[in-house]
Order: structure tokens, then sequence, then C-alpha cells
């Protein structure tokens, strides 16, 4: 039944997760394996958002590159950004990254900035230049809705996908299509409310197909500062911090292994440890 | 070189400016008071301090407080902010809803825009208004009574709120493309003249059914008929698209009516 009173993109992430039940559990793939002494080292994480601000204490000097994306009369151009934040959002995003994985380094893409006309053409360019880059992991807490950009986008995440990078991409908060979070191969998330930042849900009924904390999640935000902030957009760098995790202690997984881990390891209910009961 | 599709051209064009006027008349500014009721529902519904919406406009780009509701709001209403900052500003770049708790404590955080409202929140959700276009404007609301922070759920409340209020204002703007209909319909129909030229026509238009008089319509009505340079396919693309406006027109017209 569906509950009315919950927003459809967390719905299958509250209680009681009855869509969640599963039975799947690969032998041996526990969180131990999977990133257990792991710290992210030597992972580069694309953060492609507001900016970072390098001198946040919660970014701990972890930012290795600024770039932003500069719309100019030949179209979006790549260039070297000041080591600073619009809004505070990105910082907050790469303070989630680290908290996980704390010696990831972190690359900023900015794409938000004075030049709003072109923001949906920004956002692809700073991915394209990400995937150039190959940084194995990048973070998504934006979304385009423009239809025009769907089949570059769509280009993109598949080449992303085919080169072997993880683009973890927060599901739009409100009920409307936007992109690239509705395409199958990112790593889409939305929020749960249990204030846990090492709490994975995998959803097998997409397109959300990961839910990580994003009500209530104590945020680095801009100068210096933090706050208390809920959406989708805090949900994904937890997974994205994970999958950092995860490739700096088994470098070269693919985006569809790292997937099934994450569905392995998840805290779905009704499947703990089920391989240890007997039949 | 009168013919039929140019006749029946320039008799819809006289019937859908007559209607899209009347329709602008009876109605005032239509588009502040839907969002106003949406606003004051807000507030209500939440229980909160306050809630505004904030529309972008541009020269110089910027976010307008257009309407606001509740006890703090009122300081709210004629603010513009840039839009690159703040969270009305994150919400409007991104197209992302967002929700803060704990802003006043952060001595940083957005504080100039909120005191010239007279009104520091401790806490902020607000959520974009999208139309097919992009993002038009934001929603947001301040300070529930009952709870420091906002849930999942309030975030859903509010994008249905937002969606809502991008209807209010996708609805009101119909009529004030009528206007920018007819000035495409002109060049349209008199390619050689310039820009001036079609806006002088349109306006003379406009000024002379706000002055319950006909003749500067037909003026305008001599001015296309004027034109000879068009040929049957122009004209009859013409007609459509003045059927099309004389559709929209007749459509606002009955709402009004029905209410």
């Amino acid at each position: 039944m569906t509950d009315p009173t919950l927003p459809a993109w967390s719905e299958p992430f509250a209680h009681p997760r009855r869509t969640l039940r599963r039975t799947l559990r690969v032998r041996g793939v526990s969180r131990e394996w999977a990133w257990g002494g792991a710290t992210g080292a030597g992972i580069r994480v694309g953060i492609i958002d507001s900016g970072l601000e390098n001198a946040h204490p919660r970014l701990d000097r972890r930012v290795v590159q600024n770039v932003a994306v500069e719309m100019t009369d030949e179209g979006p151009k790549v260039v070297p950004d000041e080591p600073m934040d619009l809004f505070g959002h990105g910082t907050a995003c790469g303070a989630i990254i680290l908290s996980l994985a704390p010696e990831a380094e972190l690359v900023s893409i900015r794409v938000l900035g004075a030049d709003l006309r072109g923001k949906g053409t920004a956002f692809a360019a700073g991915l394209e230049w990400a995937i150039e880059q190959g940084l194995p992991v990048c973070n998504l807490s934006l979304s385009s809705k423009s239809e025009t950009l769907y089949p570059v986008f769509h280009d993109l995440v598949d080449r992303a996908y085919f080169g072997s990078m993880a683009l973890v991409s927060a599901a739009n908060n409100v009920p409307a299509p936007s992109y690239p979070s509705l395409f199958s191969s990112v790593f889409s998330v939305a929020a749960h409310g249990e204030p846990d930042p090492w709490r994975v849900y995998y959803n097998p009924e997409p397109p959300v197909e990961f839910g990580a904390w994003g009500v209530d999640v104590p945020i680095a935000w801009k100068d210096g500062g933090s706050t208390v902030a809920t959406g989708n957009s805090f949900a994904a760098p937890h997974i994205a911090g994970l999958v950092a995790l995860i490739l700096s202690k088994h470098p070269g997984l693919t985006p569809f292994e790292l997937k099934a881990i994450l569905a392995s390891v998840a805290d779905n209910p009704g499947r703990r440890h089920p391989w240890r009961r007997r039949r | 070189m009168v013919n039929q599709p140019l006749d029946a051209a320039l008799a819809t064009l006289v019937a859908a400016a007559r209607r899209s006027d009347v329709a602008r008349r009876i109605s005032g500014d239509v588009e502040t008071r839907l969002l106003q009721s949406i606003v004051d529902a807000t507030v209500q519904l939440f229980e909160a301090e306050a809630a505004s919406i904030a529309l972008f406009e541009t020269d110089p780009d910027r976010l307008e407080f257009r309407v606001a509701a509740g006890e703090k709001g009122a300081g709210a209403v004629g603010l513009t902010v840039p839009p690159t900052q703040g969270i009305v500003g994150y919400v409007y770049s991104t197209g992302q809803a967002l929700a803060l708790s704990d802003v006043a404590n952060d001595p940083r955080f957005n504080r100039d825009a909120a005191q010239q409202t007279g009104y520091v929140p401790r806490s902020i959700a607000a959520a974009p208004l999208v139309d097919e276009e992009g993002t038009v404007g934001v929603l947001q609301v301040l300070d529930k009574h009952s709870s420091a922070t906002f849930s999942l759920r309030d975030m859903e409340l509010l994008a249905v709120f937002a969606g809502q209020a991008t209807v209010a204002i996708a609805a009101a703007r119909v009529q004030r493309d009528t206007r920018g209909l007819l000035r495409e319909v002109l060049s349209e129909l008199a390619p050689d003249l310039d820009q001036d030229g079609v806006d002088a026509l349109v306006s003379a238009a406009a000024a002379g059914l706000d002055a319950d008089e006909d003749q500067p319509f037909w003026r305008l009505v001599d001015q296309v008929d004027r034109l000879r340079s068009l040929t049957d396919r122009e004209a009859s693309m013409v007609a459509d698209i003045l059927t099309v406006v004389a559709e929209h027109a007749e459509r606002t017209r009955r709402d009004r009516r029905g209410r």
C-alpha cells in the first residue's frame, strides 16, 4: 500500500521498507571486505557543483584542483577557478565525502555561476571534462530538466559508464523528469532520515536505486560555516564517499561491480546474514 | 490583392486583441493574486512564520520577491537578491529543493538579505518553480512553529505548492504573451517593417483599446491591409497563428466567466 503522507522519492527508504526486502547477498562480500581499513587514498572524486572552499576546515586541505565552466561566445570552456564556493553547497558535498573517505582527493568542477542562462550546457561541459580527466568517481548533486540536453547527457553518461567512471547523481527533489539522475547507469540516490552516514539501502524498484542519509544532515557551508540541511543533494555524497572507499581498496572496479557490492552490503530489511540460515 | 485568408486573419486579429484586453481588464494582476493565495495557504499549512515567492527577472538578473505571507513575511515583498546567492539563489540555480536548519546560528549565512526583510529565520525550506522552459522562481517557507527542522514530507508538500505556483504563473503569462504574439504576427506579415514600426503598431492597438475607442485599432488594420507582399502561404500561416491566439483568449475569457 502506498502511504500518501510520504514523498514519492523517499518512500521506499522509510519504515517498513517492504519493497526493499531482498534475499540475494553475495557470499564473501561484506562491508569488511568491501572497505574495511580503506581511507579513499589515491581516489580523485569530482564534485560538479557550486565550487569548493578549499580553506574550509572540514575539507581538510584535500582539494587538489578547482576548475570552472565559463560560457564564452565559442561555447563552454573549462578554466582554472578560485578556491571558492558560491553558495556552500559544493563544500557541503565535499565534506560529506571526506567524512567517509578522509583521504580521497577532491576535484571541484564549478558549473554554477553568474551566467545562469547557460547552466544546463555548463553542467554538461563540466561532466564531459570530468570524463576526459578519467576521474573514477563524480558526485552530481544537481540535475537538468532540459529536454534539449537529454541526448547530450545520455551520451555523456554512457561514455562515463563505458569508461568505468561512477556517476553518483542525486534524484530530483520534485517528481519531474530530470537528468542524468533518471538514466539507468548512474548511481541515483534519494534520502533516508536515519542519522547514520553508513546506512545504505538498495532499492530494487528504480529509478532511484540507493537511499542514504539526507535529512537534517550537519553540513559544511559557505565561509567556513556549517548548518543542518535536508535534501537528496546530501544523500548522494554519502554514496560517492562509499564508492571512493571501495575503489581505494579495490582499484579498477566497474560501476556495475560497485553497484552490486553496494546492493550486497546494504541495510535492507530481512537480509541480515541470510546465508547463515540453513534450509 | 485582397484575399480570403488575409481577411480572415484581420478579423481574427481584431477579435483576439479585444478578447485579450477584456480578459486583462477583468482580472487585474491575476498572477500576483494567485501567488498570494498560494503563499497564504503555505503559511497556514506549515504553521510557519513566513512564506514567500521570488521570481527571476532580467536586466539585471535578479530574484525578486513578489508575494509574502505570515507575521514575519511582509518585509520581503519587493526585495531583490542576486540569483547566485543564498538558499533562494542556490535553489534557483540548481533546480534542487533544499531545507536548512540552524540558519541563524551561522553569522555569515545570507544575513544581509535576511536582515533587509526585518526577519532572520532559524530554518528555511525552499523549492524551485519549474516549468517546461526551466526554473522561473523559488517558493520558500521560514520557521515552522511546531519543529526546528523540515521533514521529507514537508519538502514534498512544498513541491506541491511550488507546482501550483508554476501553473498560476504560466496561466497569467498566456495573457501577457498575447501581446508578444501580435508583435510576431505583424513582423511576419510585414518583413520590411522594422522593429520600431512593429512596436508602434502594437502599442497603438493596445493604447487605443484602453481608451475604449476602436479607431486606433482600425489604423492598425489599415496598416496591415496595406501590406501587399503577402503570399497565400504566409497569409494562411498568419491565419493559423491568429486562430491559436483567439482560442487562448477565448479560453481565458471563459475561465473568468466560469468563476
